[in-house]
């Protein structure tokens, strides 16, 4: 394991936050565990993106939590009795809770790892569609990261673009928190890669 | 046989029919996050399951009274 995690160097690794089970950047999180992980690896940095992004969707749901409402004014389904009318007002919350959920926890799950030795992406991209894929750190040849828009400047959340020699060539962290410090943490632990592999150290 | 009380018959079935499909999707709703919380693990596994669970309850409760009410 890098040293830069277990030693007492001070750097950005260090700024350790509290864990947050809903947290978009959490640094060295003890609690988190992951389906692959190797008894000796360390979770040095965990993401998603930034809470921010889901105000869309939360907008769009009250908008249509509300929308009922605007039945009563153009009263399109009275031509149905009473007891049809009530069936369809409850399907609509129904697929809007289904919406609601299904978002909600693209959201949650759809995260990005990175530990010691290697970078995971998890992807979720829909209650039956997900996908999870990994990389060495030594693998990683360029990390590049924007950040545009209004939102992004001023919460401070923009893309990572991780290219490398491995079997999946590109990595996108999407919209995920303080992508600049995300960087450097990649940039250290590759470092420390290129210095365990010249000293022929092995974890 | 009059028409319009076909109609309706068809139009229970249409909502029966649509209540039923939702609880297939809140069965993989529960299915899938039990997956996701296999596949990672950040201490909230309990309140997303309760929540899945939940969530199923009562897209059962909604076809049980849509089948007594309509």
């Amino acid at each position: 394991m890098p040293e830069l995690y277990t030693s007492g160097n001070k750097n950005i690794s260090q700024d350790a936050a509290p864990h947050n089970p809903l947290a978009s950047f959490c640094l060295r999180p003890e609690k988190i565990k992951f389906e692959t992980q190797e008894a000796q690896e360390k979770v040095i940095l965990f993401l998603r993106q930034h809470p921010i992004v889901n105000i869309p969707w939360i907008v769009i749901v009250i908008v249509l939590f509300f929308a009922p409402r605007v039945l009563e004014f153009f009263p399109l389904l009275t031509f149905l009795p009473e007891r049809f009318q009530q069936a369809a007002l409850i399907l609509w919350y129904l697929v809007l809770m289904a919406f609601a959920l299904e978002k909600a926890l693209a959201w949650f799950f759809n995260v990005y790892i990175i530990t010691d030795e290697r970078i995971i992406d998890v992807d979720f991209h829909n209650l039956i569609y997900k996908e999870v894929s990994d990389a060495k750190i030594d693998k990683i040849q360029e990390v590049k990261h924007t950040m545009g828009g209004v939102a992004g400047v001023m919460f401070n959340y923009g893309n990572i673009y991780i290219q490398t020699a491995g079997a999946q060539p590109s990595f996108d962290f999407e919209s995920v928190p303080n992508p600049s410090g995300v960087t450097k943490i990649l940039q250290e632990l590759r470092t420390e890669e290129e210095i365990e592999a010249i000293e022929g150290r092995v974890r | 046989m009059e028409f319009e009380p076909l109609i309706w018959d068809i139009a229970k079935l249409f909502f029966l029919f649509a209540y039923l499909v939702y609880i297939v999707f809140a069965v993989v709703a529960v299915r899938q996050v039990y997956l996701m919380t296999q596949t990672i693990q950040v201490g909230f596994e309990f309140v997303l399951k309760t929540i899945a669970w939940f969530h199923l309850f009562i897209s059962i409760a909604v076809l049980l009274y849509a089948f007594v009410t309509l």
